[in-house]
C-alpha cells in the first residue's frame, strides 16, 4: 500500500539514472546524461590518474573514461556483459565517461524523499550528493558537477 | 541591455577599434590627410552611435568628445599636435578598455576620468574658443543651477556635462530646471528620452552662449586661465591625473561587486564572406548526393566500378569541403599586426628613440587560432627590437647610419606554413659576447660555448635565464621574455630561427604552419597502441642497430654520423607493461624539439597521416605528453604525442 502511494505522488521530483555499483544503488540526475553506452573498446592513456581508465570515441568526440568504483574507494572490478558507460555532461562542451557495474533504470524520485547531506561533511562525502529512501531502497545521488569539479 | 544587439556592437566596434588603433598612429604622421581623418572621426562616431542605442553612457561621452575634437581638427580649427595626440590616445585607450570590459561580461562600465573629458573639451575648445570656456562656469553655474557648491576650480565643462546627464535621467527636472538661456525644448523631443541629440544640442548652446560674452573675460579670468592651461600641459603625460582617478573609483567600485556571477562570456565570432559560404553549402550538397548514392549502391548489387566511382567523388568532396571549411577560419594576419605601429610609438616615444615601422604582407591569411595565438610572442619580439635592436638616434647618427631605425615585422606564406620576420637595423649582435655570457651564467662551459657556430650562439637568447642586458629595464631585459616566446612558438610546431649582423641589425625568423587544426603527423606503434607524433619534427627513420649505440653515464645514445644522439625508448612510458630487452625490429625516429635532437625507439611506423587534432577531455588536460587524439582511418583512437612534454618525461 505504502508503494502505491509513491507511485501516485505528484509534487515535485527528480528524474533519476539508477545504476548499481557492488551492491548500493547509485542515482545520477537524467538531465546530466546524455546517453549510456555499452562498454566498447577503451584506449589506454599511460600517465593518467589511477582512476582514469581511458579515453572512448564518441562519435567523434574524445570521451575520458573513470573507473567510478575508485572514485569511492572501491576496487575495480572485470568489464562484465553488464557493464556500462555512462556519458555525463558536465557543461557544454565537457562531457565524461563513467563505468558502472550495472544500469538498472530510469526513476522519478520525489524530492520528498531525498535527504541532502550537508555539503560541509568531510571529504567522504563530497561526490554525494543525498540520499533517497525510496521504496525499499537506498539510494545515493552523486553529484557530478562536485565530482569532477578541479579535475582539468 | 540587449545582449544579441551587444554582441553585433562588440563585433563591429571591435573592428572599428582595430582599425583606430592603426590611424591614430599613422594620422600622427600625416596630421593633414583628410581622409584619415575622416576615417578616424567616422570611426568614433559609428562606436558612440552603437553606444548611444545601448546606452553604455562613458563610451558615449569619450567617443562624443573625441569626434569633436577630430571635427575641428578636420576643419582645420585645432592642430593634431603632441598634446593632442596624447589626449585622444588616452581617449582611445579608455574606449578600448570599455570594449575589452564588455567583452569579457561586464555590463557597467566604470565612470570616466573627469580629468580626460576636460582635456577632450579643452581641446575642442582649443585655439581662439579657449577664453570662452572657462567664462561658461559662472553663466552655466547661474542659469543651470547647477551649483550645489560644485568645484569651483573652473573645471567645470565636466561638471556641468555630469549635471545635465542626471538633469535628463531626472526627466521632470528637465521642465523645472532647463534655465531660459539654454532651454531643453528648440524643438527637441521634451519627455526626457533623448540622448545625442540633446547633448550636442546643449553644446551647441553652451557654446554660443559662451561666444555671446566675449567681453566679460576679466584679466583675472585670463591668469586664471593661463595658470590652467599650464595644468594641462602638466596633465597631458597621463602621470598626475592619480587624484581623479581615486575620486572616480569609488563609483566603479560597487557596480564591480554586483556583477553576476554568471559571466556571459564574449561570443567569440568569425565574419566570413557569403560567397565562401554558399561554396560550402554547394559542396555540403554534393556531399549529399554522394551519401544518396552510397545508399542506393548498398541496397542494390553494386558493381565494383560504380563502388569505385561513388568512393572516389566522396574523397573529392570532402577534401574540398575541408579546405573551404578550413578558410573560413583564416583571418588576415593584419589582426595581430594592426596593433604594431601603436606599441612601436609608444616604446620609442618612452625610451627617445626615432623608429619607423613597416608591415609587410598583412594580407597572408592563417588560421584564426593561430593569430590570436601568435599576438603575445610577436609583441615580445617587437619590443627587443625596439629596446634592444635599435640604437638611440646619436649613437647611430655616429654609426654613420640614418638617425631613425626601421624595425620591418613581415608576413608570407610559404607552402604549408607561415613565415613572420621581425627585422630591425639596429646593432646586431655579437656571437663573441653572447658565448661569454653564456660561460659567465654558468650555461655552458668555456669549451663548448667556443664550439657553437654563429648561428647556435644566436639560439643562446632563447635560453631561460639569459639576458645580455647589464641594465634591466621595465620593457626588457630580464631574460624571460625570448624563452617564453621560444615555448609559445614551439607549442605552435614552429621554429625561431635568428640571424644577426653586428652592426648591421638582426632579423628573427618564425615559421608556424598554416593552421592548428590539422597536422601532418606520423603514426608509430605498439603492437595495438598508435600513436602520432608531429611530421614537422621528424627528421629522420632508421632501423634500430644494437651495434651503433652506446650506454654513456646511463643514457642509451645512438650514433649518426659521428655524432651521439639520446635515444628514448618510448615503450619504457607508453607499454611498460610489455618491456623487451631486445630491441631488433625496432625503429629509431630522430625529431628535433626545440634545438635538442633526441631518437624514439619505436615498434612499428605505420606511415603518414593527417589527423584532426581533438583534445582530451577531463582530467587529461593535465597530463604531460600528449597534444591531443585523433581518430584514425579504422576508427580507432590515437594519441597525439607533445614531444617537448614526452622529452619533459624522460627527464
Amino acid at each position: 500500500m505504502s508503494d502505491m502511494q509513491e507511485e501516485d505522488y505528484l509534487g515535485a521530483s527528480a528524474r533519476c539514472v539508477l545504476f548499481t555499483l557492488e551492491n548500493e544503488i547509485y542515482g545520477i540526475h537524467v538531465k546530466k546524461i546524455r546517453e549510456v553506452l555499452r562498454v566498447g573498446v577503451i584506449r589506454d592513456v599511460a600517465g593518467t590518474p589511477y582512476n582514469v581508465l581511458g579515453v572512448i570515441n564518441v562519435r567523434g568526440v574524445i570521451v575520458t573514461v573513470i573507473d567510478t568504483r575508485t572514485m569511492y574507494n572501491m576496487p575495480s572490478k572485470e568489464i562484465s556483459e553488464l557493464s556500462r558507460i555512462i556519458i555525463v555532461e558536465l557543461d557544454d562542451d565537457r562531457a565524461v565517461g563513467m563505468l558502472v557495474d550495472f544500469v538498472m533504470e530510469v526513476k522519478d524520485i520525489p524530492e520528498s524523499k531525498i535527504e541532502s547531506l550537508s555539503a560541509s561533511k568531510d571529504n567522504a562525502s563530497r561526490y554525494i550528493q543525498g540520499i533517497a529512501h525510496y521504496q525499499d531502497n537506498v539510494i545515493i545521488l552523486i553529484d557530478v558537477d562536485n565530482m569532477f569539479m578541479g579535475h582539468e | 541591455m540587449d545582449e544579441e544587439i551587444l554582441q553585433d556592437f562588440l563585433v563591429e566596434a571591435g573592428d572599428l577599434i582595430e582599425q583606430l588603433n592603426e590611424q591614430l598612429v599613422d594620422l600622427e604622421q600625416s596630421p593633414t590627410d583628410a581622409d584619415l581623418l575622416n576615417a578616424v572621426f567616422r570611426g568614433f562616431h559609428t562606436i558612440k552611435g552603437g553606444a548611444g542605442f545601448l546606452a553604455i553612457t562613458p563610451l558615449i561621452e569619450v567617443c562624443h568628445r573625441a569626434e569633436n575634437v577630430f571635427d575641428k581638427i578636420r576643419n582645420g580649427d585645432v592642430p593634431y599636435d603632441a598634446v593632442a595626440v596624447d589626449v585622444i590616445l588616452r581617449a582611445f585607450d579608455v574606449v578600448s578598455e570599455g570594449m575589452d570590459l564588455l567583452k569579457a561580461g561586464e555590463r557597467e562600465l566604470p565612470d570616466n576620468d573627469p580629468v580626460l573629458l576636460a582635456d577632450l573639451d579643452r581641446l575642442t575648445k582649443g585655439g581662439s574658443a579657449e577664453p570662452e570656456v572657462e567664462m561658461s562656469v559662472p553663466e552655466g553655474d547661474s542659469v543651470l543651477q547647477l551649483a550645489e557648491g560644485s568645484d569651483p576650480d573652473g573645471d567645470m565643462s565636466d561638471e556641468e556635462f555630469e549635471a545635465l546627464l542626471n538633469q535628463r535621467d531626472g526627466g521632470a527636472d528637465d521642465e523645472t530646471s532647463s534655465p531660459e538661456g539654454l532651454s531643453l525644448a528648440e524643438g527637441v523631443d521634451p519627455d526626457g528620452d533623448m540622448s545625442d541629440e540633446e547633448f550636442e544640442a546643449l553644446l551647441n548652446q553652451r557654446d554660443a552662449s559662451d561666444l555671446d560674452e566675449p567681453d566679460e573675460v576679466s584679466e583675472e579670468d585670463l591668469t586664471a586661465l593661463l595658470s590652467d592651461s599650464d595644468f594641462i600641459a602638466e596633465v597631458a603625460p597621463a602621470s598626475s591625473i592619480q587624484p581623479e582617478k581615486t575620486v572616480a573609483k569609488p563609483v566603479s567600485k560597487p557596480t564591480a561587486k554586483t556583477k553576476p556571477v554568471a559571466k556571459p562570456a564574449a561570443e567569440s565570432t568569425v565574419r566570413v564572406d557569403t560567397r565562401r559560404l554558399d561554396e560550402i553549402m554547394n559542396l555540403v550538397g554534393e556531399l549529399v548526393l554522394v551519401r544518396n548514392r552510397l545508399l542506393t549502391l548498398k541496397s542494390g548489387e553494386a558493381s565494383p566500378e560504380d563502388l569505385a566511382n561513388a568512393v572516389g567523388n566522396l574523397d573529392h568532396v570532402t577534401t574540398d569541403l575541408q579546405a573551404s571549411v578550413m578558410k573560413t577560419r583564416m583571418q588576415p594576419v593584419k589582426k595581430v599586426f594592426g596593433r604594431f605601429p601603436r606599441v612601436v610609438r609608444d616604446l620609442a616615444r618612452q625610451l627617445g628613440k626615432e623608429i619607423s615601422l613597416e608591415l609587410q604582407g598583412e594580407e597572408t591569411d592563417l588560421d584564426k587560432n593561430l593569430v590570436e595565438a601568435l599576438a603575445d610572442p610577436l609583441v615580445h619580439l617587437v619590443r627587443n627590437s625596439v629596446d634592444h635592436g635599435v640604437e638611440m638616434p646619436d649613437v647611430r647618427l655616429a654609426a654613420g647610419k640614418p638617425k631613425g631605425g626601421t624595425v620591418v615585422l613581415a608576413a608570407q606564406q610559404e607552402g604549408d606554413h607561415i613565415l613572420l620576420s621581425i627585422t630591425d637595423d639596429g646593432k646586431g649582435m655579437d656571437p663573441d659576447v653572447l658565448r661569454q655570457k653564456a660561460v659567465e651564467k654558468g650555461m655552458l662551459d668555456e669549451m663548448t660555448a667556443n664550439q657553437l657556430d654563429d648561428k647556435a650562439a644566436f639560439e643562446l637568447i632563447l635560453a631561460a635565464g639569459f639576458s645580455t642586458a647589464d641594465v634591466i629595464s621595465d620593457i626588457s631585459g630580464r631574460g624571460v621574455g625570448m624563452d617564453v616566446v621560444k615555448t609559445m612558438i614551439t607549442k605552435l610546431n614552429g621554429s625561431i630561427d635568428i640571424d644577426s649582423v653586428l652592426g648591421e641589425g638582426t632579423k628573427i625568423s618564425i615559421r608556424v604552419p598554416l593552421t592548428l587544426a590539422i597536422l601532418p603527423t606520423l603514426m608509430v606503434g605498439f603492437d595495438e597502441d598508435s600513436y602520432a607524433i608531429p611530421l614537422t619534427s621528424v627528421q629522420e627513420i632508421f632501423d634500430y642497430n644494437a651495434d651503433k649505440t652506446n650506454k654513456i653515464d646511463g643514457q642509451m645514445m645512438v650514433r649518426l654520423r659521428e655524432r651521439s644522439i639520446p635515444l628514448l625508448f618510448l615503450s619504457e612510458w607508453l607499454a611498460p607493461h610489455q618491456v623487451n630487452e631486445n630491441n631488433t625490429g625496432d625503429k629509431v625516429i630522430i625529431v628535433s624539439i626545440g634545438n635538442q635532437r633526441v631518437g624514439l625507439v619505436v615498434n612499428q611506423v605505420n606511415g603518414q597521416e593527417e589527423v584532426v587534432i581533438k583534445p582530451l577531455g577531463v582530467m587529461l588536460k593535465k597530463v604531460s605528453g600528449y597534444a591531443g587524439a585523433t581518430i584514425t582511418g579504422n576508427g580507432s583512437i590515437a594519441l597525439i604525442l607533445d614531444l617537448p612534454g614526452v622529452l619533459e618525461r624522460f627527464q
